[in-house]
């Protein structure tokens, strides 16, 4: 009886001492602890043209800060997943210490979700003064500053001087008039002219109605929301740009391998694609993309050269109680969006960015990331996308609205109405 | 008398663990979403109670009646065509012909392969410009056949919902473990009687297989209800919401901030299951009593 309950006891006892042995352990280790650590959930790993440097400045935060602060990057290469994971952890309270986001639409609700850090009193005169004016116009709600904007994306036209020329095309159309009639041009010689698409967010066919809808209607168009009829106009002009496209546009989700693969002439995307270009390009095609600005619609309220531009990326940071990690994370951010940081990631990575930086003649600057901060520069107006104008249920809604406009089921009048019916929920 | 007790106690005790486990993570949860359901909530403000106007929304909105319509004929597809399929092949191989132990590893094989990278497979046959659908369309000179599959209006959903009946292994390896647990018996005296090998399994194996049938109908069933990678892998729900189903429905609805709408969705899925699971056992049961 008495080996039975020794043989009983004994395992609960090893039990109750491994516990208190590893919360003595855990003591003991928070006691020698003074290191602050950061947990950043990061989109900007793996094949992303950003990785290599973003990796390299936090190697070199951590070991300037060594035994003080370290910030650990959890990787997270999938954009949708890394939404989907944010958005779940402020929803619970849980928001990571660091993270960003790219639609000014979703940020207005995280900000409002109170499960922010206040970082207004950080961003002092001199800090404030490295980023361009205007850059904190999205960051504020109810007159506290919840994110600091980083990356800026503009998204002109990126197009295939060689199967212009194939197709007896001098330079890119200054008109939408113009544009149809080259188009009819490319499609004659057998080439695809666009690249347009519904699935996934829709991305590139986006862009598309974005320009449309600002050329149709003018820089102030979403002042009127849904109602301006430029987005009933924008969706014809559109759904005839359907015909000079690929047969697969209807259903497509990855926004660039036609053009990487020169089976498209015309593609609409950012800075960001500039890597991509080099990298993927088949037969030299960096050596034959050119950047121009959207036609102009003839009869429109838009201005020739007119720009679409948005915050692609702001970082936010997570309600900390421990004020000691908020500077920590502060003294962070500071580093990674100081000037010659940024200036390091765009050089490489070819993205642009909100804060400003000192090109020198010895830096090596990407063309096409010149040609398009250019562009920028010239333009009349800048106008943030589409889905950064709308709701994110709208902005959700379009790729479907869109397919549904294409394939007949909606006439122009019923897509925008689709679009409307998706924000009444 | 003391016995009793001391059963009694010691029966609480040990569904205690488990009662409190089903009660917080399936009766809470539940009732979460039941409540959630009734209110207007973006997930990052307060909530405000809307009674059933997430449910009288969704009875209007056109996605939610297509979402129900598609999930009903994959339920039904799969419960009336990928079971069936399943029994037959089980009944086959349960005579054991040669080469069946390779057969059925070939008929499961798809059911240890992730169903993500199945459903990029099946993507890229349906591929409208590069697709091997297409492509031996195009070599059995059937060009004019030709289609963007994922891309129809028509065409999408049939598509999406086509292939996954093919993979029956799962239903099939179930059905052949209980046919070879039938004695061997009931055969031997059907043989000497003079039955066919058909007229037994109509007249032995199916009759005493049915329990498992209802089981396998049911999961197929529920299997039906709550698809969702296959369609989000696919075409998301496109083109314009066409194949759509309710699972996706509802993670659009938490992305688009409807956390109440996404909670009603959530709701009638539930309800739609439970009905789905005593529909099927009141059919066979039916037919138990009828034999």
């Amino acid at each position: 009886m008495n080996k039975r309950r020794l043989l009983l006891t004994l395992p609960a006892i090893l039990l109750i001492l491994s516990i208190l042995l590893s919360a003595c352990g855990e003591n003991a280790n928070s006691g020698e602890a003074s290191e602050i650590e950061i947990k950043f959930p990061s989109i900007w790993v793996a094949k992303d043209s950003k990785a290599a440097t973003f990796a390299q400045i936090v190697k070199d935060f951590n070991e300037q800060n060594q035994g003080k602060i370290k910030v650990v990057v959890e990787e997270i290469p999938d954009y949708a997943a890394y939404e989907d994971k944010i958005r779940t952890n402020i929803t619970t309270g849980t928001a990571p210490d660091i993270f960003s986001f790219d639609n000014p639409a979703d940020g207005e609700f995280y900000y409002k979700s109170g499960n922010l850090a206040d970082l207004t009193p950080y961003l002092d005169e001199q800090w404030k003064s490295t980023f361009l004016d205007h850059a904190f116009d999205n960051a504020a709600f109810d007159g506290k500053v919840y994110s600091i904007p980083f990356e800026f994306g503009v998204t002109p036209v990126l197009y295939n001087t060689k199967l212009f020329k194939q197709a007896g095309i001098a330079g890119f159309p200054k008109t939408y008039g113009e544009l149809f009639a080259a188009f009819d041009k490319l499609k004659a010689a057998g080439i695809a002219p666009a690249t347009q698409m519904t699935g996934g967010d829709g991305w590139v066919s986006m862009l598309w109605y974005s320009q449309l809808v600002s050329a149709i209607g003018g820089p102030d168009v979403y002042k009127h929301g849904l109602d301006d009829p430029a987005f009933v106009q924008a969706a014809e002009v559109l759904k005839k740009l359907f015909d000079y496209t690929t047969g697969d546009a209807v259903g497509l989700d990855n926004a660039g391998s036609h053009f990487l693969n020169q089976q498209t002439a015309v593609l609409l995307n950012g800075p960001w694609f500039i890597g991509r270009i080099k990298k993927e390009g088949i037969d030299h095609l960096y050596d034959s993309v050119e950047v121009a600005p959207a036609p102009v619609y003839e009869g429109g309220k838009g201005q020739p050269g007119q720009y679409i531009g948005f915050t692609q990326a702001s970082l936010a940071v997570g309600k900390q109680k421990d004020k000691k990690k908020e500077e920590a994370i502060v003294k962070f951010l500071k580093y990674l969006t100081s000037p010659d940081n940024v200036k390091k990631i765009s050089l490489d990575s070819g993205a642009l960015f909100v804060i400003k930086y000192e090109v020198t003649k010895d830096d090596t600057v990407e063309r096409l990331q010149t040609e398009m901060k250019k562009g920028m520069e010239a333009a009349p107006y800048i106008i943030p996308h589409f889905r950064a104008s709308v709701s994110p249920a709208v902005g959700a809604e379009f790729p479907q609205a869109l397919s549904g406009l294409v394939l007949g089921k909606y006439t122009p009048e019923q897509f925008v109405e689709q679009l409307k019916q998706a924000d009444s929920k | 008398m003391q016995r009793t007790t001391h059963f009694r106690t010691g029966a609480i005790l040990f569904l205690l663990p488990a009662l409190l486990l089903f009660a917080a993570f399936f009766l809470y949860p539940v009732g979460y979403v039941v409540i959630v359901s009734l209110m207007k909530w973006d997930g990052m403000s307060s909530p405000g109670f809307v009674g059933l106007r997430n449910y009288s929304a969704l009875f209007h909105d056109e996605v939610f009646r297509t979402s129900i319509r598609n999930n009903l004929i994959w339920a039904c597809a799969e419960a009336m065509i990928q079971v069936p399929l399943a029994i037959l092949v089980a009944l086959l191989l349960a005579r054991k012909p040669k080469g069946w132990k390779l057969l059925r590893t070939i008929y499961f094989f798809p059911h240890v392969i992730s169903g993500i990278a199945i459903t990029m497979m099946w993507g890229a046959i349906y591929n409208n410009e590069r697709g091997l659908l297409n492509s031996f369309l195009r070599l059995i000179g059937l060009s004019e056949w030709e289609h963007n599959w994922l891309g129809g209006l028509g065409s999408a959903f049939p598509s999406v919902l086509v292939y996954g009946l093919l993979y029956i292994g799962y239903f099939m390896v179930i059905i052949l473990a209980d046919i070879s647990s039938v004695s061997q018996s009931y055969y031997e005296a059907a043989s000497i009687d003079g039955a066919t090998r058909t007229q037994q399994d109509w007249h032995i194996t199916l009759p005493l297989i049915k329990g498992t049938v209802a089981t396998c109908v049911t999961l197929a069933m529920v299997n039906g209800l709550r698809q969702f990678e296959q369609v989000l892998l696919l075409t998301g729900g496109g083109p314009a919401n066409s194949t759509s189903v309710l699972v996706l429905y509802l993670y659009k609805e938490l992305q688009n901030f409807h956390y109440g709408t996404a909670n009603a969705l959530g709701t009638v899925l539930i309800v739609l299951g439970g009905l789905v699971i005593l529909t099927v056992r009141r059919l066979f049961n039916a037919a138990k009593s009828d034999m």
